[in-house]
């Protein structure tokens, strides 16, 4: 772990508003009769175009904290902003119009509707927006496109590959312009070469978009792709490294920031050597 | 689904049954109510020879008014005279009084008759019988005195003359048609209508009806008649009326049909008895058929509700995953709702075709069938009559029956899937989402 991530030395100063901001957040399960503490006192904030991968060990909290940030679940007390918007203590009825037009969600197990097709199943978080037939259409066209699925659009779920199916659930995620996407375990149930392929499109999705990404997985090759990895332990953070972000490495320059090529052997902008 | 339609189907065929069987009951209750009022109220009065036969055929003892010919033997007609028939007209208790000329045709036809001890005779009778009858509107508006399943024509009228209705077996004898005219006694009269002969003891019997007027004329009976029919004003009178013509009129026969009463009695008895029976028994098919409802449809409501539970169950992901990607409360309750109601749609749709086909089999096993119940208890079997009918009625699907069953799917379909729509609405996002 220790050649794939490097510890921050004096974290970034940012001067925009963060796009969340966490302080002493509590969730508490009441398992039976016993009482389980699963978040005890996350302080986080994430700017706009972060990239960040949260690990730890099972239990210690990890999908807790990623429901509570995607507004599947409340926290029993604490502050959340999302956008400068208190969002901990709103009542469900509230909750679910943040969840379809703030937040995107990659699943584990990619859960996408069978009787759908791919086209269908990125259309369906904008079926209750103002976008009309046509807009949302070609807007799931787009997506498609852009996570590489043009030409398959019309198929049904259970004739797309699994990498295939995730991209689809990453178009849909993206339906909505959300602020966050949130991915649970996004390649935990994929082989090796669509884990790196769609590790590499959240990464390519956050450098080009500027998505901002949180992802929840135990597989540090995976983490090493974003840019903060956080460890959780005992529903708390523990530690904050940074992370590799091997695609920004890849295609940005180091010096100035703009877009590079990988045979690039100068920076194209500032002529520096890469 | 298919249940919950043939029900309705088997309970609206019941209550039809019912109806027809009601119905048919009533009028043949009142046709015989009729029958008993004029049968028992009749004294027939005839001349003796009116119903001497050829070759010593014994008199005949049926009270039967369509019997065979009346023979006007060579001894001579005796014949009724006006003051005769004005006499007995006005006997105290008689009501109504209708003149019969019964005269047999000119045209004879010759048999031979083989006894068995071999010895032959030649006999010729009568081709038809010509009735001549009192044409007056009261008495044959209320009284059986022409016959009346005329098939071609009228019958005859007050007033008519010069006209007869007659059997379509002498048609072909004549070689006529309605509104020619046939030569009776050397006159013509023109055919005003034709009929069929009642009874299977009339087979063959060529007759004729005219007024009675021309009857007289024809055969030179001015004022004599052959046969009154005597209405009493009612039936406890006939037997002291009749005493009194058998006492002043000893050589005329008088035929009451007072022990035709309590046959006619015990029969009427007998339908109200069926009647009840029939409506006791298909009430009773009613109510079972009531409750069967109501059960169908509490167990069609429960079985989308389990239905529909399990299926909430079976989804929990995709419910969590709708939630996660933005739809409200009310968008999965009403998904749900939806879903329950077009799969009760879909249900109903088979149902009713199922019901459509087997609907007529299952009413007749639904349906009591009331006669062989109540004959198998010794009960009268009404012969003839189209209370058979009602034993076949079925039970067809109506367009509103078809409608009605829709309707009660979505609503079955709604009601069934509103707990569970809700139980889904409910489901918490996070656990949901952990749901495998």
């Amino acid at each position: 772990m220790s050649e794939l991530t490097q510890k921050i030395e004096e974290p970034t100063p940012k001067t925009s508003e963060p796009v969340l901001k966490i302080e002493k957040l509590i969730k508490n399960y009441s398992m039976g009769k016993r009482n389980v503490s699963a978040l005890n006192g996350i302080d986080l904030k994430v700017n706009k175009g972060d990239f960040i991968a949260i690990m730890g060990p099972s239990g210690s909290g990890k999908t807790t904290l990623l429901n509570v940030l995607g507004c599947l679940d409340t926290p029993t007390s604490g502050m959340m902003a999302l956008n400068g918007k208190d969002v901990a203590k709103l009542p469900e009825k509230k909750l679910y119009s943040i969840r379809r037009n703030e937040l995107g969600f990659i699943f584990q197990t990619f859960n996408l509707f069978p009787y759908l097709n791919a086209r269908e199943n990125v259309e369906l978080p904008m079926e209750s927006t103002k976008k009309s037939k046509e807009e949302r259409r070609k807007r799931a066209k787009e997506l498609l496109e852009m996570v590489g699925l043009s030409g398959r659009e019309e198929h049904r779920p259970h004739r797309l590959s699994a990498g295939e199916q995730q991209r689809v659930a990453i178009a849909r995620a993206l339906a909505n312009d959300p602020a966050i996407v949130l991915a649970d375990e996004p390649t935990g149930n994929l082989d090796t070469k669509n884990k790196h392929e769609i590790v590499r499109l959240l990464g390519r999705l956050n450098l080009d978009q500027g998505t901002t990404i949180i992802m929840v997985t135990h597989d540090s090759q995976v983490a090493s792709h974003a840019e903060r990895i956080l460890f959780l332990s005992d529903g708390k953070i523990t530690e904050e490294k940074r992370g590799l972000h091997l695609v920004k490495k890849k295609l940005m320059c180091p010096h100035c920031g703009s877009r590079i090529q990988p045979s690039d052997e100068r920076c194209p902008s500032c002529k520096k050597k890469l | 689904m298919a249940i919950m339609v043939s029900v309705p189907a088997g309970i609206t065929a019941n209550q039809e049954a019912t109806q027809s069987i009601t119905a048919n009951f009533n009028s043949t209750l009142s046709n015989m109510q009729a029958e008993i009022n004029e049968t028992t109220t009749l004294i027939q009065v005839q001349t003796s020879s009116g119903r001497n036969f050829e070759f010593g055929r014994p008199p005949s003892t049926s009270p039967d008014m369509s019997s065979g010919p009346p023979s006007f033997g060579s001894e001579g007609e005796s014949y009724m005279n006006e003051t005769v028939v004005n006499e007995i007209s006005s006997i105290g208790g008689v009501k109504d009084v209708v003149e019969f000329l019964e005269a047999p045709s000119k045209e004879t036809i010759s048999e031979t008759i083989s006894t068995p001890f071999g010895r032959t005779f030649n006999i010729s009778r009568a081709v038809y019988t010509i009735t001549g009858v009192s044409l007056n509107s009261s008495l044959i508006d209320n009284y059986s005195v022409l016959p009346t399943n005329i098939t071609k024509g009228e019958s005859l009228q007050e007033g008519d003359s010069g006209v007869v209705i007659l059997t379509s077996n002498l048609t072909d004898y004549f070689g006529v048609g309605l509104g020619d005219k046939v030569e009776i006694y050397g006159k013509y009269f023109e055919v005003k209508g034709i009929y069929e002969p009642s009874g299977s003891d009339s087979t063959g019997a060529r007759a004729l009806y005219m007024n009675i007027t021309d009857t007289q004329t024809i055969t030179d009976n001015a004022g004599n008649v052959s046969r009154l029919d005597l209405y009493a004003e009612n039936a406890s009178m006939v037997n002291d009326i009749a005493d009194v013509i058998k006492v002043a009129y000893s050589d005329l026969t008088v035929t009451t049909y007072q022990d035709r009463l309590s046959n006619l009695e015990t029969l009427q008895q007998r339908y109200k008895d069926n009647l009840s029976s029939a409506q006791s028994t298909l009430s009773q098919t009613q109510a079972t058929a009531t409750q069967e409802i109501i059960i169908a449809v509490v167990a069609t409501s429960l079985i989308v509700l389990f239905m529909m539970l399990y299926t909430v169950r079976e989804r929990t992901k995709e419910i969590g995953t709708f939630k996660a990607i933005g739809f409200s409360n009310l968008n999965v309750m009403t998904q749900f709702l939806l879903e329950g109601v077009l799969l009760s749609l879909m249900a109903g749709v088979v149902g009713i075709a199922i019901g459509y086909i087997a609907a007529p089999t299952l009413s007749s096993i639904l349906l009591p069938n009331v006669f062989s119940s109540s004959s198998s208890s010794g009960g009268f079997q009404p012969t003839g009559s189209s209370l058979f009918g009602v034993t076949t009625s079925t039970a067809t699907l109506t367009p509103e029956l078809m409608l009605l069953a829709f309707g009660a799917a979505i609503l079955l379909g709604a009601l069934g899937s509103l707990y569970p729509a809700w139980r889904a609405a409910k489901i918490k996002p996070a656990e949901a989402m952990r749901y495998e």
